[in-house]
């Protein structure tokens, strides 16, 4: 649906986006990461044909966003990072204002209305004047524009910024539903909810895709070396040298408060050895009260793809 | 040419929606009435037509209303942000900028026509006032459409350029000022031509349309500077895309 090959944007000197590569299929909801700066908004832009590409093509359902720009805006809801709108308009005058400029009119119009308006829950707040409304409901108008002519394509850049969790989950809820028809990509800064909206993940960092799977298997490729988790009550010098000593493992950090300490073993590649850790504390006649696998989860992908040391 | 219905009436309806548009009116009904009231009662006995001192003070008020009107076009579409909404929607260059000139301009038409009632008005109080030149009054109507149109094009144009206001707007009234007295302006200097001047001058004009000789020749002009404007701005919008 979305194909984009060898996109390139350039501000002047500056390079944004290089030779950016990646594709999303009908009916995929995509999410779209990277740190600030790295060009997601950029890239979201040239999709939306707010922005031309420097070089490189950019397909939308086939249509070229330069050359079929009016067709491919027809196709696409596009729901920017600010949400800026008319201040001194009501929601609903809003709303038809730019349904009318997207092509609908009459029966159709009206009904489409209704469907964002009760869709992004707007009935309450139909007559009021958009510069009065708090973030969120802006949020949730910005949302309704973008749905309002029934699109193939969402681009959605950060949809739930500002939102209260109550509002965060209802979107989110709303964009899965929407995914059976529609195709949506998205950038967010709240990476748990990509791990549960999402089928697929981009992550961009520098102008570029550094990773583009679907979150478990991003998840999987950091994984490499364990990290096991391990409380004890017992001497804490004794146990550190004890649990040093357990093959396998390739680096102990510990701290100590009161009776307890806590150890965070690094195992070697492709090594287990949280029964051989039981095993030394069982022996040792130590009490223990937690062992675990540390969960590693989307962040420390996305922090492993796009931080080096010298970034801070 | 759908889209651009909608955005006239956008447009427009915005003008209303802020108080902006309530003031402007007053305070131009205000002092345009009562720069005529002055120029009526301190001309008497002067050969200049009453209907050529009724459109001079409107016209005077023009370049303001103008800038008044158009600073915002654009520039306020920048600032906002709703610009990127606007141009995502699939909606023509071309029909943006008709579509807010119209809006515009249909404004200016409502803010500035009501002042030609006022020498009927006078007539209706003076007794011995009995005869108006249609004529004039028509051609003086005429101008003030072309004169409005050409330079509300030219607004539309710097609010292009700027997402500051206040930048546009003065640059707007240098460029709307200039041309309205430029030839009180160049007729002091020692040199320039007075004849040709005279063929450029809105001031020149403006006493001719009032005097109910309508001329082809400015209207070919202002036509052919709004159409050229606004197709200036047509692709400076698209130009800006392309930075």
């Amino acid at each position: 649906m979305i194909k984009v090959a060898n996109l390139t944007k350039r501000f002047g000197r500056q390079t944004v986006l290089d030779n950016l590569s990646f594709e999303v299929k009908r009916g995929e909801i995509v999410g779209f990461l990277g740190p600030n700066g790295a060009g997601k908004t950029t890239t979201m832009r040239i999709l939306a044909c707010y922005l031309p590409p420097t070089g490189g093509s950019v397909t939308i359902d086939g249509l070229d966003v330069l050359n079929d720009s009016l067709d491919v805006r027809r196709r696409i809801g596009y729901l920017p990072e600010n949400v800026p709108m008319y201040q001194d308009m009501r929601v609903i005058e809003y709303l038809r204002y730019r349904a009318h400029l997207k092509g609908l009119r009459g029966r159709t119009l009206r009904s489409r209305i209704e469907e964002v308006i009760s869709r992004c829950g707007l009935g309450d707040v139909r007559r009021r004047i958009i510069g009065v409304l708090s973030k969120g409901y802006r949020q949730r108008v910005g949302l309704a524009d973008a749905l309002v002519h029934d699109p193939e394509v969402l681009i959605l850049d950060e949809p739930t910024i500002g939102l209260d969790p109550n509002q965060i989950r209802h979107i989110r809820n709303l964009i899965k539903s929407l995914a059976q028809r529609h195709t949506v990509l998205l950038s967010t800064h709240i990476l748990p909810e990509v791990e549960m909206v999402c089928e697929r993940v981009l992550i961009i960092n520098k102008g570029q895709i550094v990773a583009a799977d679907t979150a478990d298997n991003l998840v999987g490729l950091i994984k490499g070396n364990l990290q096991i988790v391990l409380e004890v009550q017992g001497p804490a010098e004794a146990m550190l040298n004890t649990i040093k000593g357990v093959k396998g493992v390739a680096g102990v950090q510990h701290e100590t408060t009161g009776e307890w300490s806590r150890f965070t073993c690094t195992c070697d590649s492709g090594i287990d050895v949280r029964t051989e850790l039981f095993q030394v504390v069982a022996e040792n006649r130590w009490t223990l009260r937690e062992l675990k696998v540390e969960k590693r989860n989307l962040e420390d992908v996305f922090v492993s793809m796009t931080m080096k040391e010298t970034d801070w | 040419m759908r889209s651009f219905f909608t955005i006239w009436r956008r447009e427009l309806a915005s003008c209303f929606l802020s108080p902006v548009a309530y003031v402007t009116l007053v305070i131009f009904l205000s002092v345009s009435g009562w720069l005529f009231v002055q120029a009526a009662v301190g001309g008497s006995g002067s050969v200049e037509s009453l209907e050529v001192l009724l459109f001079m003070a409107i016209f005077f008020w023009v370049p303001i209303l103008t800038t008044v009107i158009s600073m915002r076009l654009f520039s306020e579409e920048k600032r906002l942000g709703t610009l990127e909404t606007l141009m995502t929607a699939p909606v023509s260059d071309t029909e943006v900028i008709l579509g807010k000139y119209a809006g515009a301009l249909t404004f200016l038409f409502i803010v500035i026509y009501p002042a030609v009632s006022y020498i009927y008005i006078l007539r209706a109080l003076s007794p011995g006032l009995t005869t108006i030149d249609t004529g004039g009054i028509v051609g003086g109507c005429l101008m003030l459409a072309l004169v409005s149109a050409a330079s509300m094009a030219l607004g539309l144009l710097v609010s292009l350029l700027t997402k500051n206001q206040i930048v546009a707007a003065i640059c707007i009234f240098c460029a709307v000022w200039a041309p309205f007295f430029m030839k009180s302006m160049v007729s002091v200097l020692p040199f320039g031509s007075e004849t040709i001047l005279d063929y450029i001058s809105i001031e020149t004009h403006i006493i001719d349309f009032a005097r109910g000789s309508v001329d082809t020749r400015p209207v070919a002009l202002y036509l052919s500077w709004t159409v050229f404007v606004l197709f200036a701005a047509v692709r400076l919008l698209e130009v800006r895309r392309w930075k």
